[in-house]
């Protein structure tokens, strides 16, 4: 590998894009005005039942509480309820089979016969802000009812005791819900929050895919794939400098995406960016040489487009952007594991909404270079036919 | 890699005793078509050898074989005394495609840059290849144009440039004079000629017999064959004409009575 014949190359390929102004423009432009369109499209309603965990109280006492919590709670269509124990709280929201826990204290029963104002305690796994919201929402509303009802029978058994006490109706006097907790994310996060990190990977591997398969297909119809191939420029510089010719560009795109993303619309984030850009990177290499490796089977530009479809259609619909996959038909989740997006999608709102470090999302990476791995075989294996 | 034996490095054999170029047996079968069929030939150093024959008689195909680019389904060649394939030839060929085969987005001098640079020359050097061989092609004046807005005149110059912008010891120009004005044709051979006198070996394929008669050796090519092989004169001679163009027919019908004799 000859670094400066690779740089020859590298520079001519950035050359030929930024003298071409109108794809340039496209090519950082498009992405804001998709993420701009989505971001006044979504409402983030989410059509799946949630599911609440409750911690119940336990002491003495607890059995009425616990009866009257059931009458209260929404029916099962609308919000599916799970009983665990206070320590089990955190594992069970991580692993998704609650969106959010209500934690009764244990000894409820006997706060409340002190007189006491007990505290009830919301964890959100806050992910999914749009079902953060919703269940801030029904669990508020349970909360108040089932004070309204303990009000009630407090001030029966008082006016039975023959005392006078003033009836509490609308304020919530006897049960105080503390300020949620997430465990993810925060009370802010919308839906474009949940769909931002996706974009970054979205745009980084179909533009890249797009322009490389174009470029090769030009440097083939005319005729210079020849005079390269016949310098002492080997295959294995071709498809390098292709390779960081474009990551270039990607990730000039992932940036300007990302400080869009972050500073105009707002969308919040933490984690690492440099994980966020290795993400990039591995998708933006796997593109240059899915795009090298499809462009052979293509005459002309308007099969180029035939493609995309093939690529991004199928992609956008299984890797997990808008449903996640385990809503997939069974037979379809196998599917959407063989794709690049869905890994990186994976990765990507780990690290930007949960702050996941590079060992939380190392299964993922290793994933995507595998598959890196894989297009750049599969490229050099067609430069290599050229040469018939 | 190993390969960095650059332009005319004195590791290449090819001495003035070894030929530049030996084929030996060369056939080249594409699907049913049989495209070279058992080509035998040898140019020496320092020749300007000309391809003289009609639409696919193979030319193309033996030039793409010498330049590394296809390999001959059976047979072997020998450039500048390496077999081929070896990636360490390439470095001392310069190899002009049919098609003008340059980046229509790029200027005239960033397309000879790139050339320049993937054949290892840098800096000043460069710069100075380039403006000298601008001024060769009469291109200096234009250099910093877009190469699309291009006549096809100055396209087919500048391919030439960056073909022999890094001085190659063997010069590949597959039909250079193809689309190109008589007075440019002139000034191409003219410019071949001098390249001759410094020491470059020239394979030039042409269907331009009038341009024939200006290489020191043709090979006369039909279905894949050599018909005949000698200088002009010597071509001339054993068809007992003095028109290059009836030399021509006069070996290929030679070439038919064979095959029906055979």
């Amino acid at each position: 590998m000859n670094g400066a014949r690779v740089l020859a190359l590298t520079s001519r390929i950035i050359r030929q894009i930024v003298r071409d102004r109108r794809t340039l423009a496209l090519v950082f432009l498009v992405p804001l005005l998709v993420m701009c369109v989505l971001y006044v499209v979504l409402t983030g309603s989410s059509g799946s039942v949630p599911t609440l965990a409750l911690v119940r109280p336990t002491g003495v006492g607890s059995d009425a509480l616990n009866v009257l919590i059931d009458r209260l709670l929404p029916p099962a269509s609308r919000l599916k309820t799970v009983t665990i124990t206070a320590d089990e709280v955190e594992d069970v929201l991580n692993k998704s089979e609650a969106d959010a826990a209500l934690v009764f204290p244990a000894d409820l029963a006997a706060q409340l016969a002190r007189g006491e104002h007990p505290r009830l305690q919301l964890v959100l796994e806050g992910s999914d802000p749009a079902v953060a919201t919703a269940m801030r929402e029904s669990v508020t509303a349970l909360v108040r009812q089932l004070d309204v009802a303990l009000a009630q029978a407090q001030s029966r058994a008082s006016q039975g005791a023959g005392q006078t006490v003033p009836i509490t109706t609308q304020t919530t006097s006897l049960l105080t819900l503390a300020e949620p907790r997430y465990l993810h994310g925060g009370p802010d996060y919308t839906s474009n929050d949940a769909l931002a990190p996706v974009f970054i990977g979205v745009f980084s591997f179909f533009f890249v895919f797009l322009l490389t398969s174009v470029a090769f297909l030009r440097e083939r119809s005319q005729g210079t794939i020849e005079r390269v191939l016949a310098s002492p420029l080997s295959r294995a510089e071709l498809v390098m400098g292709y390779v960081c010719g474009f990551t270039l560009f990607a990730l000039v795109q992932a940036i300007v995406v990302l400080l869009f993303v972050v500073f105009v619309l707002r969308v919040h984030y933490q984690g690492n960016l440099g994980l966020v850009f290795l993400v990039a990177i591995l998708l933006t290499v796997s593109g240059v040489n899915l795009g090298i490796f499809l462009s052979t089977f293509a005459q002309n530009e308007f099969q180029i487009i035939q493609f995309i479809p093939l690529v991004f259609g199928l992609q956008v619909l299984l890797s997990g952007i808008f449903w996640p996959v385990e809503q997939l038909p069974a037979w379809l989740q196998p599917v959407a594991y063989l794709l690049p997006l869905t890994y990186a999608n994976e990765a990507l709102r780990a690290v930007m909404l949960k702050g996941s470090d590079f060992g939380q999302i190392a299964p993922q990476l290793a994933a995507l270079l595998v598959f890196m791995v894989l297009m750049i075989g599969l490229s050099a294996l067609t430069v290599r036919r050229q040469v018939a | 890699m190993a390969d960095d034996k650059r332009v005319g490095a004195p590791s290449l054999a090819g001495s003035a005793k070894e030929p530049l170029v030996i084929c030996d047996g060369l056939v080249k079968v594409f699907g049913r078509l049989r495209v070279l069929d058992g080509l035998d030939l040898a140019i020496g150093v320092g020749e300007t050898f000309g391809l003289v024959g009609p639409n696919g008689s193979g030319k193309t195909t033996l030039m793409r074989i010498l330049a590394g680019l296809v390999r001959p389904t059976a047979g072997s060649v020998r450039v500048l005394g390496r077999r081929l394939p070896d990636p360490r030839v390439a470095a001392s060929l310069g190899y002009m495609t049919q098609l003008s085969a340059l980046y229509l987005d790029l200027t005239a001098r960033e397309n000879l840059r790139f050339f320049c640079s993937i054949y290892g020359l840098r800096g000043q050097e460069r710069e100075r290849r380039i403006a000298e061989i601008l001024a060769r092609v009469d291109l200096s004046a234009d250099a910093d144009r877009v190469v699309a807005t291009f006549s096809g005149g100055m396209r087919q110059r500048l391919s030439l440039a960056c073909a022999l912008v890094h001085r190659p010891r063997l010069a590949l120009l597959d039909e250079p004079t193809v689309g190109v004005d008589p007075e440019l044709r002139r000034s191409f051979w003219d410019y071949f000629a001098q390249l001759n006198r410094e020491g470059t070996t020239i394979i030039v394929s042409t269907h331009h017999l009038d341009e024939a008669a200006r290489c020191s050796r043709l090979g006369l090519l039909r279905f894949g064959r050599l018909l005949a092989c000698g200088t002009p004169h010597e071509l001339l001679a054993g068809a007992g004409t003095s028109d290059m163009e009836a030399a021509f027919l006069y070996y290929a019908a030679r070439g038919r009575q064979e095959e029906v004799t055979a």
